[in-house]
């Protein structure tokens, strides 16, 4: 079953710290997102094992899209 | 009151290792910058003749004086680079701190006699105010060194009158002494004029064979009735003048001991000075720690080091403002206070040394949806909303009730703006949380943790709180300023843009003075210029933080004012509901 990293708040994609295949934990630091002048962290809600990722540097995202799938 | 504070709810979680990676430049540069604030603090002690050269002359200078007075590991120097009207000895030349005599904390504050004998500098008496002010607050005794050979008299016209020039600090000292605050001094070397009411002010004054004080020195008494000008003859009659009474200068200890009995005691070496000072300091009323403790002294759960990971340098990177406190606080404990009200500020009871005090500071990040409940817009961290400015006006208003000493720890980009936040009352309540502050009457101190912006700075118990805050930390990351130097540059030039737009003229100059006035605001902002002009009473290392909150809750429980004994205290059964 894989979980759905969803954008907490619209910006833009600064960074991605992670990779496909990486595992993670609960409240590891997946990715950076610029919002309202300031770099926010997005984190892990689970366990488990990075499936997909949906985004990539420089994309703007809207509230809610999915970021990437965590495989738990 | 013990199931209350003995274990109080742990918070925060050890580092990832992820983090500490991602953190290595940024944490690299943090220690670079304090490398270099250690730099300059070294200067200054550098500053005038060298140690060596003093001690020929059978003499220590402050530094050694302050090393030998007070306990090993308590010193906390502040205002060590502070500098405000650019003085070319790189000083305001008295070295001053908190630090433990003989088991009390005391407010130390000495002349360097390696600069000019000790002589009065431009920004010396804003100095010494802010000195006074910090005993006046944490209610403990002042402690002077005085050597001080009197005005610098080419530059005279820069501090010697004024509302706050060198004359204030002898007020200041009547008044400590008038709300029942000590002020012990021991008296080395020549003190004349200026020096010599330096000496006087004091309490209990504590002199070295060799001393001296007078209304005027040599220099004055030597001197003659202006006469239009100066000629050799007046030259060489001055010389045989200043030669007879160099010889015997006014107010040594065979007058102000043997027949004014200004000085309590004369000692033969100067480390006896320093020795009265320390039996006086025993004499002075304090309680011991164990009478405010609510619990045991833990260290904190995690180590002062993760905050080098855990606080960015980069300004806009976001961190967990709870993480940092609990690698402050006894046993990374806590009482949580509303804490699912105003998220963007964290209010909470904490330990130090088992001494409770009271926590307020700036979350960062992202606020979540649908907050600010009155707006449509998202809310983020480091500013100030509705709910966070009634939180803290309640919660502070409780700490005066409960006499809890509060620490404010701000990284603030401003209170929110625009036509819905004045709906939402901002401006009045963030004015009303001044009025709170006021109202407490409790010592405050400040960690300016990163950013200090806008009115925020203000009322979150910003140094402006000059009755409350008892002196305000900055860090190697603190960047003070009212605005970002960008949005000043907006603010500024905006209109003039669009005017040269419409004129039909390049808009280059006017990118050019923008990136100027920003380059400005950073260079004007960063920590070394925060604490040379008093922005900060002194920028510490993020390792040395806890050192600093221990140095001022143990003052303020020293010999508080007023007590709430802890079974009266409200803001504990509030939290616990």
């Amino acid at each position: 079953m894989a979980t759905e990293v969803l954008v907490p708040l619209a910006g833009s994609i600064w960074e991605i710290l992670v990779e496909v295949g990486d595992t993670v934990e609960e409240d590891d630091e997946l990715l950076v997102i610029e919002a309202l002048k300031m770099e926010n962290l997005v984190y892990a809600p689970c366990d488990g094992t990075v499936s997909e990722i949906r985004v990539k540097k420089g994309d703007t995202v809207e509230d809610d899209d999915v970021l990437m799938l965590i495989k738990e | 009151m013990k199931p209350y504070f003995e274990n109080m709810e742990r918070f925060g979680k050890a580092l990832k290792q992820a983090r500490i990676k991602r953190a290595a430049a940024s944490a690299e540069q943090l220690k670079q910058t304090e490398n270099d604030t250690e730099q300059l603090k070294k200067n200054v002690e550098a500053a005038g003749f060298s140690t060596e050269k003093i001690n020929q002359r059978g003499v220590m200078t402050v530094w050694q004086r302050i090393e030998y007075l007070v306990d090993p590991g308590s010193w906390h120097p502040l205002h060590s680079t502070y500098n405000p009207l650019d003085n070319v000895e790189g000083t305001t030349n008295v070295v001053d701190g908190l630090g433990k005599i003989e088991g009390r904390w005391a407010v130390v504050i000495g002349f360097d006699n390696k600069v000019m004998a000790g002589a009065w500098l431009p920004g010396q008496s804003e100095n010494i105010l802010r000195v006074t002010d910090l005993a006046q607050r944490l209610n403990i005794p002042l402690v002077w060194l005085v050597n001080c050979s009197g005005a610098k008299l080419p530059e005279q016209e820069k501090f010697y009158a004024n509302r706050r020039g060198a004359g204030t600090p002898f007020y200041r000292h009547a008044e400590l002494e008038q709300a029942g605050i000590p002020i012990l001094a021991g008296i080395y070397g020549t003190n004349p004029a200026g020096g010599g009411y330096q000496s006087i002010s004091p309490t209990i004054l504590i002199a070295h064979k060799n001393a001296n004080i007078a209304v005027g020195g040599v220099g004055i008494v030597s001197g003659m009735a202006p006469r239009g000008g100066f000629s050799v003859e007046m030259l060489e009659e001055l010389v045989e003048k200043t030669r007879e009474f160099s010889a015997s200068p006014p107010g040594t200890v065979a007058t102000h001991f043997d027949q004014t009995g200004f000085f309590s005691h004369v000692c033969e070496e100067e480390t006896e000075v320093l020795d009265g000072l320390k039996e006086y300091m025993q004499a002075i009323p304090a309680y011991q720690a164990r009478f405010f403790r609510v619990g045991t002294p833990k260290e904190p759960e995690f180590p002062i080091e993760d905050l080098y990971s855990l606080i960015p340098a980069n300004q806009k990177e976001v961190y967990n403002f709870d993480e940092v406190l609990a690698r402050l606080v006894d046993g990374s404990e806590h009482m949580e206070f509303r804490p699912d009200y105003g998220p963007e500020m964290y209010t909470g009871l904490c330990k130090i040394d088992g001494m409770l005090v009271a926590c307020i500071g700036n979350r960062q990040g992202y606020l979540g949806k649908g907050y600010p409940e009155y707006a449509d817009y998202p809310g983020m961290g480091g500013k100030l909303y509705r709910q966070g400015l009634i939180k803290m006006n309640e919660f502070v208003t409780m700490c005066g009730r409960d006499r809890i000493p509060v620490i404010w720890f701000q990284d603030t980009s401003g209170i929110d703006v625009g036509d819905l936040a004045e709906k939402a009352e901002l401006l009045g309540l963030g004015q009303s949380l001044i009025y709170s502050i006021q109202q407490t009457d409790v010592p405050m101190m400040l960690v300016v943790l990163r950013k200090g912006s806008a009115a925020a700075h203000y009322v979150l118990g910003g140094p402006t709180a000059n009755r409350h805050n008892a002196f305000t930390l900055g860090t190697p990351a603190t960047e003070i300023a009212v605005m970002h130097g960008e949005t000043a540059a907006v603010a500024t030039y905006s209109r003039r843009a669009m005017k040269e737009k419409d004129a039909g003229r390049p808009l280059q100059p006017v990118v050019d003075k923008m990136n100027a006035l920003a380059e400005h605001y950073h260079d004007h902002s960063q920590p070394d210029y925060c604490a040379r002009y008093g922005l900060v009473d002194e920028i510490v290392k993020l390792q040395d933080l806890r050192s600093y909150l221990q140095a001022f809750a143990g003052a303020a429980y020293q010999n508080p004012t007023s007590i709430c004994p802890r079974h009266h205290m409200l803001l504990p059964r509030s939290i616990k509901g």
